[in-house]
């Protein structure tokens, strides 16, 4: 029965289109981050993609190990080395390309220090020029001390509470230090656009599993489906079943190959270390490295998917219609950007279902939560809040479908 | 195998569909006759437990078909006046979807697929798509899948609408054929199908059941004589006026009227025997839909 439910959907050409626009969807996606890639030569020309990966982490990897007071200093020396260079002084493009290509191999570790001494909520990327080598090894103190001052800045002091800036102190104190760093531009690219993945992926298995429950009403087969000997029971139960098969199929065969598509070209090398040893993640309080993120951004994304496309499938057996259902993912995706310039709504926004499917926002955010005393990100939040609706979703959804009737 | 309606009752706010429907059937061809918006529709669906009651109950053997639940519907097959499909399925997927649907067991559904394929004229058709279908081949894969778990109540409505004269003829044996050893309520406002196989005919108006018996009985049961008649084609639209008339034939002329009617109509009239259209006519004030319908 199951294996018929999901032929009923595979077999429909418009669900075979919207496969087959996920796949060019996700395609394009790979190509534009892979060639998003570019590295400087040191004549002063660029080449991007696949070509500038391999020599970006050949540069990069001449810098692994831990970020320690010595390895910045090294930066600090080897940037003001560059600086003074005539290619770097002079106003000629090109030559400033061919300054610029000698910094690319400690560009990352450039940016921390840019990071750390830009102040918490501005970001100056010159900044790094005029810190002296032995300012340098600070990194890591001006990283809490910039947090610290920011809490007790006038601009915030009322959005959280003692405990939560207690609670973020204490997550920037735990972080482990010094970083190790080695390249990691592949995890860094292949998380910069999963969301987008994620998000094409559950709107084009929205148009799948919307119709599971409608078509019986829409194709005028309700009468025979119900007054079947399992068509109150089982038979519900396979649609489910499809739904869930679907949704998990569609969204690992789609996530899987995005990362395999980007981690083969871009490289896998740099998973362990931390997401605050990179640009993205300086400023996060959870302490996770990149793989962690990456997990978290997929099983996220996966529990996202599963909330959305169910709560599709459960308007379609309550209304009967395809089409409500199918505009479900739309409305979860794209209304909470509406709101988003709301101040007021963004502890509510934090922890709607979208944020699930781009919870590297969600990691990068400061949205906090306090629960019986105890402080935490949206993170864990999100993933015990919807699990929990999606599993009061499926019964909910099979009650609803076995107790409909024909008029 | 006895169903039983007991006060059976079922109101769409303030309209009632089926109105206090007591009846009880047992294995034999049942015809449902009425006009359309008699309630037959809503009837055969609370039948087939996709329409509960709104009071009364039915009583399959002596229990109540919807706490029976699987274990009612296992002995139902049901063919609906609007026979939906899924377009894209092959004849073959479609029935075998349905025999799951119905409990069969893989093996055994294929065997009784092939089987019921050959004898509704399918095979030719098995892999063909339900949308490449014409209505009439659309109509065998419906009475074929209501046949797959070999019901023991089997609830047909409408079956034979749409269908050309061959076709009718065709599926109105197919019907006799598989009456055998179960109920068959067979609804339709086609009168002469359920004349030629029903054992006993209810006549249903305004969701009530008014007249049941046997064809012959529900004929005795006419307090009118059937005249047949010829007039003047000029008069043909007073005479309509007048009298119930169930059957009108252009003639070169004039024309050849069916007259329901207790006093002589017109001087020349002869008395004809009635038949269950006349019955119908009489009952219901107008003509069963295809009295001039070759057969």
């Amino acid at each position: 029965m199951l294996l018929y439910e999901l032929k009923k959907v595979l077999v429909r050409p418009v669900n075979r289109i919207a496969l087959l626009i996920l796949l060019a969807v996700m395609l394009i996606v790979a190509a534009i981050a892979v060639s998003g890639v570019s590295y400087t030569e040191s004549d002063g020309s660029s080449v991007a993609g696949v070509e500038a990966a391999a020599k970006l982490r050949q540069a990069k990897e001449q810098w692994s190990g831990y970020v320690t007071e010595d390895v910045l200093k090294k930066v600090i020396e080897e940037n003001d080395a560059v600086n003074q260079s005539p290619e770097a002084r002079s106003d000629d493009v090109t030559d400033n390309n061919i300054a610029y290509s000698r910094k690319q191999g400690f560009s990352d570790l450039r940016e921390l220090i840019n990071l750390a001494f830009s102040g918490f909520q501005s970001y100056d990327y010159y900044r790094a020029d005029s810190v002296s080598a032995d300012e340098a090894g600070s990194i890591y103190e001006r990283r809490i001390s910039s947090l610290k001052e920011w809490l007790g800045s006038d601009e915030i002091k009322d959005r959280f509470t003692d405990n939560e800036k207690e609670y973020l102190v204490r997550q920037y104190e735990k972080t482990e230090t010094p970083f190790y760093y080695t390249y990691a531009d592949g995890w860094s690219t292949l998380l910069t656009y999963s969301s987008t993945v994620i998000m094409v992926t559950v709107l084009a298995a929205g148009f799948l599993v919307s119709g599971i429950f409608s078509s019986e009403f829409t194709l005028k087969a309700d009468s025979i489906y119900f007054s079947s000997q399992y068509g109150r029971n089982r038979g519900v139960r396979s649609k489910i079943a499809a739904g869930f098969i679907l949704q998990s199929g569609i969204y690992w065969i789609a996530i899987l190959l995005y990362t395999a598509v980007i981690l083969l070209t871009l490289g896998a090398e740099g998973g362990s270390c931390m997401i605050q040893s990179g640009m993205d993640g300086w400023k996060s309080f959870y302490n996770i490295t990149y793989f962690q993120e990456y997990l978290l951004t997929v099983f996220g994304g996966y529990v996202g998917s599963l909330f959305i496309l169910s709560l599709a499938m459960l308007v379609s057996a309550k209304t009967r219609s395809a089409v409500l259902a199918v505009t479900v993912p739309f409305v979860i995706l794209f209304v909470p950007s509406f709101l988003s310039s709301v101040n007021a709504l963004s502890e509510i926004l934090g922890l709607l279902p979208d944020q699930l499917l781009q919870i590297s926002y969600a990691i990068g955010a400061f949205n906090l939560y306090e629960l019986g005393g105890k402080v935490t990100g949206a993170a864990p939040v999100l993933f015990v809040l919807y699990l929990f609706l999606y599993a009061v979703m499926l019964p909910g959804m099979y009650w609803i479908y076995q107790k409909a009737e024909i008029i | 195998m006895e169903l039983k309606m007991n006060d059976l009752t079922k109101r769409f706010g303030n309209f009632t569909a089926v109105d206090h429907v007591d009846l009880t059937m047992t294995n034999g061809v049942y015809g449902l006759l009425g006009v359309n918006g008699a309630g037959k529709t809503t009837l055969m669906r609370m039948i087939c437990t996709l329409l509960k009651p709104t009071e009364g109950a039915i009583m399959c053997n002596g229990k109540d078909i919807f706490k029976m639940d699987n274990s009612y519907r296992r002995l139902l097959g049901y063919l609906p006046q609007d026979f939906g499909f899924y377009p894209d399925f092959t004849v073959k997927d479609y029935l075998l979807y349905i025999a799951a649907l119905k409990g069969i067991r893989p093996a055994v559904a294929k065997r009784r697929v092939r089987e019921l394929a050959e004898k509704t004229g399918l095979s030719k058709n098995i892999n063909k798509k339900m949308k490449k279908l014409s209505g009439g081949m659309k109509r065998r894969a419906g009475i074929a899948q209501a046949m797959l778990g070999n019901p023991k109540i089997l609830i047909l409505d409408e079956p034979t609408a749409g269908l050309d004269p061959n076709e009718r003829i065709r599926f109105r044996n197919l019907i006799s054929e598989l009456s055998e050893d179960r109920l068959v309520l067979l609804s339709t406002h086609i009168v002469s199908d359920v004349e030629y196989i029903a054992g006993e005919i209810w006549l249903m108006g305004e969701g009530k059941v008014l007249h049941q018996g046997t064809a012959d009985e529900l004929i005795c049961s006419m307090k009118e004589n059937v005249w047949k008649c010829f007039a003047d084609r000029a008069a043909v639209p007073m005479l309509m006026k007048k009298y119930k008339i169930s059957n009108v034939r252009a003639e070169a002329h004039g024309a050849e009227l069916r007259i329901i009617s207790a006093e002589k109509p017109l001087p020349d009239a002869v008395m004809e025997e009635p038949g269950l259209e006349d019955v119908f006519l009489y009952y219901f004030g107008e003509t069963g839909g295809d009295s001039n319908a070759v057969i």
